[in-house]
């Protein structure tokens, strides 16, 4: 195997690979915070002496550090982990696979993504040894205080860019690939929805990055060459004029930035529809109920997503008119995420389902999304986003989405392709506490956040509250859910060692374990 | 996988009518018109919330480079698509001029850029030079990745199958027009209005 291979499957294992490094790594960083909030006058174990002074004071962190590991652990998450992920690694080793091609359309230009990535991420990580540390401006960057961080935000701006230009190669491949070398008589209603997930996906990262990415340059300037786009006139900091001239738009930035982060959920969350799909698809033992109106749901999401992105931004003032365009937009795009779920739902009716561990991840994966689905009504609703806006409900809703959502796709697919890929079959034993482990800590972890949301505590706050009377009754729920981070922590290491494990021990499988009717095991 | 075929590369797939390569093309010069879409749409809020806002954008920035660099960015492109036409010979010659042509746009732009910063006319001095600066280089930036691949391309006219080379200008072609469809909207936006 070449490290500089331009084989689809070595670059899908390159990407696999990377970004559970990441994962692992993002979910390192929220330990320790995790922790901190639990016990915000503790020593953090182990570590906490280790991570020097301009971190720690005698083992506690200091603020300055607690959101750089929050920022970070956003933007590894989202930008680092699971999309590369869910599109990197999946689409790169399956797409050509389950439509008869014989590599990505464009293999150099693959490899380029690859490494772009990687670069993109690494420059990102960089900042933990600059003067300063790492970007801490939250993973949206809202300036001004993104504008007047320390070094660490221009690496992350210098990352970010990188990630971009990867996406943007990686997803021309990804369409042209989809778009031209499907097998003769696979007309674009005969593929997988998996496929259909991927090329919608593509779509999205294409189109709505780019904005970003020019935000990012617009940023950059304004740090490096003195320009003030985000920056207006007569700003304020530590009690002095800054001497810039001027004029610019904080707004601007958010406006940008999630006209990429509103479809970058989409991103996140079609190829877990689109794995889940098929894991339900084989462990039903029959097709899927609805597929044509999953493949309209998914094109329609495509669409819509674009224009949703300001109900991040309702605290913004923009006004009832703005908001209610946004809101109506909103509620529609909801809709078809209920269809695909629903028709997910019903293809579980009739079905003699096998509970084999990706079963188990695909099946939770159905309510757990539908929790984080539901508690994003309240936030697409001026009314009642604003009083909840920059809570922990928030952070709920989207964790509820991302983690016990698409992570838990995520690692149905891992078990169930992990025989394609190597041969062998991961531990059934380590696989089943893997699963049961992670389900019970996620929601120990993210069901308090609704109620210390409801209860008005900000996100942001580095003692979790405790100055605040209000929040008094709720230090235990911080304490449990510090219990259950270890927890999940704890229950990862079955999945590390299994994944390791198995690669040389596990049984060997056969050519179709899961007796699958599905192209990417009839192909060699 | 270096032996297996890749089918669709230079020729066209019947039934999308289209080969990789067309499609790529088309598909990056559309989140290309993203990236510059996001860009102008930022000069637009920008220009119209801005409180001192220049009366001419031509009395600060000068005319005379402007029509030169014009002129070689829409006769270099001219070149690219008279390269298809072209024997192979020929061919060579209209890619490597026209990137010729590239050096020559980056050139003036680099002297622009130092005449006006010596003049003390820096990104940092107005929300107008902050854009005409970040702005034009974004373009500039595209014109430098096309002449790197101008010469990509007429690298190739010896070695490669003339339908991959003919592929290659095609899209050599589309990219230069996008980017003087760029330039002209950069004039219209620092010059004219």
């Amino acid at each position: 195997m070449r490290v500089f291979s331009t084989d689809h499957k070595v670059i899908g294992l390159q990407y696999a690979f990377t970004s559970l490094a990441f994962l692992l790594i993002g979910f390192l960083f929220i330990l320790a915070i995790r922790w901190h909030l639990a016990w915000p006058t503790d020593a953090l174990p182990v570590v906490g002496k280790l991570l020097g002074e301009t971190r720690t004071v005698e083992g506690i962190l200091l603020p300055e550090f607690y959101l750089q590991l929050g920022a970070m652990h956003g933007t590894l998450m989202v930008f680092l982990a699971i999309v590369p992920l869910g599109v990197g690694a999946f689409g790169n080793y399956l797409i050509p696979l389950m439509i008869g091609a014989p590599d990505m359309a464009f293999p150099r230009l693959n490899a380029l993504s690859y490494w772009l990535y990687l670069a993109g991420g690494l420059v990102m990580m960089v900042g933990f040894f600059l003067p300063g540390g790492a970007a801490q401006s939250g993973w949206t960057s809202y300036p001004p205080l993104a504008d007047i961080a320390s070094m660490g935000q221009t690496a992350w701006l210098g990352g970010l860019f990188l990630l971009a230009t990867s996406s943007m190669v990686g997803s021309v491949n990804t369409i042209v690939t989809i778009v031209q070398l499907r097998t003769p008589g696979m007309t674009f209603m005969r593929m997988p929805f998996f496929i259909w997930a991927q090329l919608v996906t593509a779509f999205l990262l294409l189109l709505a990055f780019p904005p970003l990415q020019a935000a990012a340059v617009l940023q950059v300037m304004d740090r490096v060459a003195g320009t003030s786009f985000f920056l207006p006139t007569g700003l304020v900091v530590s009690e002095q004029v800054l001497k810039n001239v001027g004029g610019g738009s904080p707004i601007l930035w958010q406006h940008l930035f999630w006209f990429l982060g509103h479809p970058e959920v989409y991103v996140l969350i079609l190829p877990a529809f689109g794995i889940v799909s098929e894991v339900i698809r084989n462990i039903t033992r029959k097709p899927l109920w609805g597929y044509r109106a999953m493949v309209g749901s998914a094109v329609f999401i495509g669409f819509m997503s674009f224009i949703v992105w300001a109900h991040h931004m309702f605290l913004t003032g923009m006004g009832p008119t703005m908001g209610a365009f946004f809101q109506v937009t909103t509620m529609i795009i909801s809709v078809p995420s209920v269809i695909i779920v629903t028709a997910l739902l019903l293809s579980l009716y009739g079905g003699s389902i096998r509970f084999t561990v990706p079963g188990l991840f695909a099946l939770a994966f159905l309510p757990m999304f539908g929790l984080g689905g539901l508690t994003g009504l309240p936030l697409g609703l001026a009314a009642t986003d604003i009083p909840l806006h920059d809570t922990y409900y928030v952070i709920g809703h989207f964790h509820y989405l991302v983690a016990p959502g698409t992570l838990f796709a995520l690692f149905a697919g891992i078990y169930y392709w992990f025989p394609r890929v190597t041969g062998r079959r991961m531990n059934d034993l380590l696989g089943q506490l893997h699963f049961w482990g992670s389900l019970i800590a996620m929601n120990g972890i993210f069901f308090p956040m609704f109620l210390q949301g409801l209860a008005g505590m900000n996100r942001r706050l580095y003692d979790g509250g405790r100055s605040y009377q209000l929040f008094d009754s709720f230090g235990g729920s911080f304490t449990g859910q510090a219990w259950s981070a270890v927890l999940l922590g704890v229950v990862q290491i079955f999945f590390i060692v299994n994944l390791f494990m198995s690669l040389r021990r596990g049984k060997t499988a056969g050519g179709n374990p899961w007796q699958s009717d599905s192209l990417e095991w009839k192909a060699s | 996988m270096e032996g297996l075929m890749i089918p669709y590369t230079a020729e066209r797939r019947p039934d999308t009518g289209v080969s990789n390569g067309t499609l790529g093309i088309w598909l990056f010069l559309a989140s290309e018109a993203m990236l510059f879409g996001a860009l102008f749409s930022a000069y637009a809020l920008l220009r119209t919330s801005a409180t001192n806002w220049p009366v001419s954008g031509r009395a600060i920035l000068g005319t005379g480079n402007v029509i030169s660099m014009t002129l070689a960015l829409f006769l270099l492109t001219t070149l690219v698509r008279r390269a298809a036409r072209a024997a192979s010979k020929g061919r060579q010659l209209q890619l490597l001029l026209s990137a010729g042509l590239a050096l020559c746009f980056l050139g003036f732009k680099a002297l622009e850029y130092y005449t006006k910063s010596a003049q003390g006319l820096l990104p940092s001095s107005s929300m107008f030079l902050a854009l005409f600066y970040t702005l034009t280089a974004f373009h500039a930036a595209h014109v430098l990745g096309g002449l790197v691949a101008n010469l990509w391309a007429a690298r190739g006219v010896w070695t490669l199958d003339e339908a991959v080379t003919l592929g290659r200008i095609k899209a050599l072609t589309l990219y230069w027009m996008f980017v003087d469809l760029v330039w002209i909207a950069i004039l219209v936006a620092f010059y004219a209005l």
